[in-house]
């Protein structure tokens, strides 16, 4: 891990090094919009450039620019207004659904990496996304309205993911700090979980259809107030978390010296998994089980600007808001016309790398044995 | 004991069981500021544990330990931390954190709920870091700095952690003896100049006699002597405590007692300690670190091999001062290594294999324990399966088979080994 930052990880302190730091903040904010506005040019309705753009910039501005936005046809016509519809009602919903599930699945990531000090850590191969899925299941069994869906889902999915989450923990403690025993523990509890969740689709084929959607993982289910609950929530949750990096450096030193140090290792690992659970849950209840945003988001983070979990936590929310909005956009570009789940996506790019990570140690393991 | 001042670190009939096995037994034992106490014995007579249940990482069964007056157990996590500072034996750092950022973590416990480092907690870092002369290379990273120099910047996070307690463990077990020295030195000066009270667990009683003001001898868990060196360390104690035949001699400049350990001589029929036969250990790549360590604790001889050098197990076994086979990185076993592995499984009484990835180069250490599960005890640890540690193609896994075959043991685990091995012992008596 901080093998390539010997002298990135020298940024927090070397005053050479800190200048700038809100000004590349600024950049990297900017260019996520631009990625963003640019994203909802891509869809299976094909609208012209110009007309997207129009869109854009007459419902951003509430009408006072680009009244025309349809080019030659009347903002009145049904073609215009269905366009309006796709781009504005469609398409942005997902697109900030996209950057809201990716940031929260980033930080919760990053979260899980240095509570359980394993680099392969995260909220999907833990089973907390399943956890999450199973309590989102469970609402199609009470069968809960829409109008009140929008707010039992998080609720539903957090307690799910909280479940998974302490029982992960309590695995831990006991295997303490071998790498595999965690991973299988998660690997088995998702299974389990997707077990549980089968026989609820069984038990209950109408509401199937829907739990097949939260299980691959998709952007297809989001509106402008699912959009604003799930910010909600993530803001939350992420907020918190942002204030713990400290506290994250030093567990990273082992509990014991973290405790001699002053910090309630224990307590302060408990509240940090169930701020991780509120951030996969935020996720997972509009989106369903996307993969390995958790997982690749951290690393790529700290092969750039190093292991500090000051930095490493809201730039993983970050690279996880831009790498699921990216992998949107692919899915987007490489099948137009039927709608690939982005959960797809995320498994082709985020299981090739999960392994290259897990050989490597395992290979680093074997040759130190060898 | 109204009238005198309190001391700063007192254990008051501490006693503690780990395991089912009595670690520490009625200790009574102070330290007052202004001294370095010198925390001795043998390996498993409890010195780790004395210094984890005064930082209340251990619960004592009985008794407790008091910082400036107060128990560990009724102290707040963050108010023990501004009493007692802690140098652990090791730390494993896995960021790349610049030496700077690691002494300020020192600060952690002096800082209000969610706020940063202020400008003092930055003096008091870099204050720490001239006193051990690391100041010049703040930006530096953890891991790039050499053994010595990480023992100077964990004892530099303890000084900035400004606590008038300061316990060290085996504060000097990485360094080479200059860097010993010079550890002690700025420990010993630390205590007198800041009115501090340092307690060090030290292996080397010739440090000990040297640098501490006082030494502290334990024996199974047990007080045994107390007093300043010149009093305490005699023939007697050397050969009661450690077994160990040495002489005793005076520095001619500083009058300070010192050791000269005498090899074993059995024709004069010195009272050589009980010796059963050694367990040997087959490891590799870390995965007998532990159950060295755990062994050693046991007051169990022990060796090890066949390994590679730089293997993390024989760094361990190193440290530890066990006997190791051991050949070149990244080579297979070749026939010496394989020789002076196989010499010490012919003098082991126990042989225990621990769960290491096997791979083409070190599959030689389970072809030469065919046979042997005959004439001793063989455990196997499988806290993973041997498959999920084959990287030979399925040959290893074959081996395995084969020595469970021939009436090897598998064990789930670390604890279950030494239950196994406790039961053992307990039939030989």
């Amino acid at each position: 891990m901080g093998d390539a930052s010997a002298t990135e990880g020298s940024s927090r302190t070397d005053p050479r090094h800190r200048l700038g730091r809100r000004a590349r903040w600024a950049i990297l904010l900017v260019a996520g919009a631009g990625l963003l506005a640019g994203s909802a040019f891509v869809g299976p309705v094909a609208i012209p450039p110009g007309t997207v753009a129009g869109i854009l910039l007459h419902e951003v501005s509430g009408g006072a620019l680009a009244p025309h936005p349809c080019g030659s046809l009347p903002l009145a016509s049904p073609a215009c207004q269905g366009n309006i519809e796709i781009v504005w009602d469609v398409r942005l919903p997902a697109l900030l659904l996209a950057v809201i599930a990716g940031a929260a699945l980033g930080v919760s990531g990053a979260t899980l990496q240095g509570v359980f000090r394993n680099p392969l850590a995260d909220p999907y191969l833990l089973g907390l996304s399943s956890g999450a899925a199973l309590g989102v299941a469970a609402l199609f069994i009470l069968r809960v309205g829409v109008a009140e869906a929008n707010l039992v889902l998080p609720l539903l999915a957090f307690v799910g993911a909280l479940g998974t989450g302490a029982i992960v923990l309590a695995a831990a403690r006991r295997a303490s700090r071998s790498v595999e025993t965690l991973l299988l523990t998660g690997v088995a509890i998702s299974n389990f979980l997707s077990a549980v969740m089968l026989v609820l689709v069984l038990a209950n084929p109408i509401g199937s259809l829907q739990v097949t959607f939260w299980l691959l993982g998709g952007l297809g289910g989001a509106t402008w107030a699912r959009d604003g609950i799930a910010f909600g929530g993530a803001l939350v949750a992420g907020g918190v978390l942002s204030l713990y990096g400290r506290e994250l450096n030093l567990l990273q030193l082992g509990p014991d010296v973290a405790q001699s140090l002053g910090l309630p290792a224990a307590r302060v690992r408990s509240r940090l998994l169930l701020l991780a659970s509120l951030a996969t849950a935020m996720a997972v209840a509009f989106t369903g089980v996307i993969g390995f945003v958790g997982l690749v988001s951290p690393h790529i983070v700290r092969r750039v600007l190093g292991g500090d979990y000051r930095v490493v936590l809201p730039a993983s929310a970050f690279v996880g808001g831009v790498f699921l909005l990216v992998a949107n956009d692919l899915a987007l570009i490489a099948l137009p016309t039927s709608e690939l789940p982005v959960g797809i996506v995320t498994a082709f790019a985020g299981a090739p790398f999960f392994l290259a990570l897990l050989y490597r140690r395992r290979r680093a393991a074997g040759e130190a044995a060898a | 004991m109204s009238g005198r001042p309190t001391p700063a670190f007192a254990s008051e009939r501490l006693t503690v069981r780990l395991g089912g096995r009595t670690v520490l037994h009625e200790l009574d034992l102070t330290a007052r500021r202004g001294e370095l106490l010198a925390l001795t014995g043998p390996n498993g007579s409890g010195k780790t544990t004395l210094l984890r249940s005064a930082l209340g990482l251990v619960t004592p069964t009985r008794g407790e330990v008091r910082l400036l007056g107060e128990a560990t157990r009724s102290l707040a996590i963050r108010e023990r931390a501004r009493r007692v500072a802690w140098m652990p034996q090791e730390e494993a750092a896995f960021e790349n954190v610049p030496l700077f950022d690691y002494v300020l973590f020192g600060r952690y416990a002096h800082l209000p709920p969610f706020s940063g480092e202020g400008p003092a907690d930055r003096a008091a870092a870099e204050a720490a870091l001239r006193e051990v002369g690391l100041w010049e290379q703040r930006y530096r990273g953890i891991l790039e700095v050499s053994g010595g120099e990480r023992q100077r910047v964990l004892l530099a996070r303890a000084v900035a952690q400004d606590t008038p307690i300061l316990l060290l463990d085996e504060p000097t077990a990485h360094l080479d003896i200059g860097h010993q020295l010079d550890l002690l030195e700025r420990v010993r000066r630390f205590c007198r100049e800041r009115d501090r009270c340092a307690i060090a667990a030290l292996h080397d009683l010739n440090l000990a006699a040297r640098y501490a003001d006082r030494v502290a001898v334990l024996s199974r868990g047990r007080l045994v002597a107390d007093g300043p060196p010149g009093e305490v360390l005699s023939e007697a104690l050397l050969r009661e405590v450690w077994g160990v035949v040495a002489e005793l001699r005076r520095d001619p400049v500083s009058g300070l007692p010192y050791l000269l350990p005498r090899l074993p001589d059995r024709s004069a029929g010195a009272p050589a300690p009980r010796r059963t036969p050694p367990i040997h250990v087959v490891g590799g790549g870390g995965a007998a670190a532990p159950v060295l360590r755990a062994l050693v604790e046991d007051g169990q001889r022990v060796t090890t091999g066949a390994l590679p050098l730089f293997d993390t197990d024989l760094e361990v076994a190193e440290e530890l001062g066990l006997p190791s086979a051991s050949e070149v990185p990244f080579a297979p076993l070749g026939p010496q290594a394989r020789q002076e592995h196989r010499a010490l499984l012919d003098e082991a009484g126990t042989i225990v294999v621990a769960p290491f990835a096997v791979g083409p180069s070190n599959l030689a250490n389970l072809e030469d324990l065919l046979g042997r599960a005959a004439t001793v005890p063989v455990y196997l640890i499988e806290t993973t399966p041997i498959a999920t540690r084959d990287f030979t193609g399925g040959r290893a896994t074959a081996l395995r088979d084969r020595l469970v075959a021939e009436g090897a043991r598998s064990v789930p685990d670390l604890p279950a080994l030494r239950a196994a091995l406790a039961r053992r012992g307990d039939a030989d008596r």
